[in-house]
């Protein structure tokens, strides 16, 4: 794995855990990132995108009253979004299919179970900036692309091919 | 809908400018390895944060114990606390409170009602949890936690099967 000098990239972190917040700052502090922005919630953090362009945002899914899903989907589908191809990070302590999916569905780059370690958080932040997604845009869906391999399996229509 | 149109885009990567390969500031092992030590140093503001939300788990607790109505509401008071709980112990080397704080929040997901049982059965995991910060049980607690994971799972499994 490449060593990425990530100092330069900013972070937004968007968590109603104040002390998940402290705890997020702290490692990516340690990792030498310097722009770094916290917020508690859904909403304040969709408007904080319009004051500080983030360049990768680090959410937790489970969050009062709109969760991670609903922040995903402002950032990609409304029509003030300041950026709607900003890198996502889901961060849960739900690490259940059911939830892997949603999160996916809303439009995530990576997602990242809980307990966080600076490992774990860096391998995420360096799958963003090694892999640049390209995105999709379909009647039901606008985000990353969700199909990262090439599955030999596939049966379902191979809609990328007339694309 | 194999003919539905689908539309591919390259976003424009601000990110590759922004990030050197190497270098003094670049995040290898010994970057890790530093950033793991600053984690377990904050190891005391852990247990002040975490002596915080025993609080506010047992009071959401006695809320449940207490409640009129379905308990619903009270259940997913207890639930947001566990979540933070078992989001933060292992960063720290706690592994048993998120052990602890992930067999609550399955239990209270996969809960039908907040009946006697399930009241007493959440009593047991906010009482283990405490357990552990008073004992100063780290890492998975060894054969002690195992045996109370195991006597956890089984109160659990008893009332949602």
């Amino acid at each position: 794995m490449a060593g990425f000098d990530i100092q330069n990239i900013k972070f937004l972190v968007v968590d109603d855990d104040a002390n998940m917040r402290q705890l997020l700052r702290t490692i990516l502090s340690s990792l030498g990132v310097k722009d770094i922005e916290t917020v508690s919630g859904a909403d304040p953090g969709f408007a904080m995108l319009g004051n500080f362009q983030a360049d990768i945002a680090i959410c937790d899914l489970v969050m009062q009253p709109l969760d991670g899903i609903e922040f995903t989907r402002m950032v990609r589908n409304n029509a003030d979004s300041p950026n709607c191809y900003l890198p996502i990070i889901m961060l849960t302590g739900h690490a259940e299919i059911t939830a892997v999916q949603k999160a996916r569905d809303a439009g995530i780059h990576e997602f990242m179970s809980k307990p966080v370690s600076p490992e774990k958080l860096y391998s995420k932040i360096h799958n963003i900036i090694e892999t640049p997604r390209v995105f999709v845009r379909s009647s039901d869906y606008f985000g990353p692309d969700r199909r990262r391999r090439q599955d030999p399996k596939f049966k379902g229509p191979e809609r990328r091919r007339n694309a | 809908m194999s003919d539905e149109k689908l539309e591919i885009i390259n976003p424009p990567n601000a990110l590759k400018q922004k990030v050197g390969t190497g270098g003094p500031g670049a995040v290898d092992l010994e970057a890790l390895e530093r950033a793991e030590q600053v984690i377990a140093g904050m190891t005391d503001s852990y247990l002040e944060w975490v002596v915080e939300d025993l609080k506010k788990i047992e009071a959401a607790y006695n809320a449940l114990a207490s409640a009129s109505g379905d308990g619903r509401e009270e259940m997913q008071a207890v639930f947001q606390v566990a979540h933070d709980i078992k989001g933060q112990g292992g960063s720290f080397g706690y592994d048993m409170m998120t052990a602890i704080g992930n067999e609550l929040c399955r239990f209270i997901e996969k809960s039908k009602k907040s009946g006697p049982g399930e009241i007493e059965a959440i009593k047991l995991h906010v009482d283990s949890m405490k357990l552990v910060i008073a004992e100063d049980i780290q890492g998975n607690g060894g054969k002690q936690g195992e045996q109370m994971l195991a006597g956890l799972q089984k109160v659990c499994d008893k009332l949602i099967s």
